[in-house]
């Protein structure tokens, strides 16, 4: 382990808690148990956090739990918005984490093919 | 299996968050002249009476199908892991007392897997805003500190840093 490394966790992390004041518009929930962390969830947090970074989006609170129950489904997110609704996504890899952010939190737009589960839906228009 | 020590880090610190810890102490030596590596993970949450370690430390547990307060596999992992790489492996709780789990390895051991990304790991358990996460790293005389509440606490930090140099000012002159 590099000690330079190490002194960018302080101004990383002051940034990272700096995100969870003020009104959110998301919450992105990860599953950080056992099983998702083998399957390699904390580094598809790692690119989640930085691709957030890069498009300067702040209204996104991110999360962490511990086992949900969907093992062989690993890594999961939970994206949940103001409103109630929750989608899930299961098998979520750097590339897809990144893509989530580009399309669910700055546009609103679930990603499909992603996605394995959706409580209530959004409202009629 | 975990890949990376950090990883193993994660997943005990994620236990402590669950065991409602308030403040999470994880230390990383690194002793390359005495050839050992040693990570000691500390909670202050609820803990764990005898019953419990015995199952959460048990070898041949086979998962937590059909067990309805469910006990997972990351502690035999670690211990797995150090008594591989020529260690030792204890883990130290009562009930209202934390946690403290200490698993050492031989440094230079072929098995021993990398530390691996420490950084994306303590960023990950700052995700629970309201838990002091803090990281005591020391590598062959080298040290670092981090503590998730280091920023939230100015105020009374900078007054005892400004008596210090007041009383360092005082003795040079």
């Amino acid at each position: 382990m590099n000690l330079d490394e190490l002194k960018k966790l302080k101004e990383k992390a002051q940034r990272h808690v700096a995100l969870r004041e003020g009104n959110k518009k998301y919450r992105v929930v990860f599953s950080m148990g056992t099983s998702g962390i083998a399957a390699g969830a904390r580094d598809v947090m790692t690119s989640m956090l930085d691709e957030l970074d890069k498009r300067g989006i702040e209204n996104v609170e991110v999360a962490v739990t511990g086992e949900i129950g969907l093992v062989d489904a690993e890594p999961v997110i939970r994206v949940e918005d103001a409103s109630g609704e929750k989608v899930t996504y299961a098998n979520v890899n750097a590339a897809a984490a990144r893509q989530i952010v580009s399309e669910h939190l700055e546009k609103g737009k679930v990603v499909d093919g992603l996605a394995v589960g959706k409580i209530k839906e959004p409202e009629q228009k | 299996m975990l890949e990376e020590l950090s990883l193993h880090i994660l997943d005990i610190g994620m236990n402590s968050l669950a065991a409602g810890a308030k403040t999470l102490q994880i230390v990383v030596i690194e002793n390359i002249r005495r050839d050992w590596l040693i990570i000691r993970i500390r909670d202050d949450g609820q803990g764990m009476d005898a019953r419990t370690l015995r199952e959460v430390l048990g070898r041949n547990r086979t998962g937590k199908k059909g067990r309805p307060k469910a006990i997972g596999l990351g502690l035999a992992f670690l211990r797995q892991t150090s008594e591989m790489c020529g260690g030792t492996f204890h883990v130290r709780s009562a009930p209202g007392r934390g946690t403290s789990v200490t698993a050492s390895m031989r440094y230079s051991h072929i098995d021993r897997p990398p530390l691996g990304d420490l950084n994306a790991t303590i960023l990950a358990l700052c995700a629970r805003p309201d838990v002091d996460v803090q990281l005591h790293y020391r590598s062959n005389g080298q040290t670092f500190h981090f503590s998730s509440q280091e920023g939230r606490h100015d105020e009374p930090r900078r007054t005892q840093k400004t008596q210090r140099e007041g009383a360092t000012a005082r003795r040079a002159a």
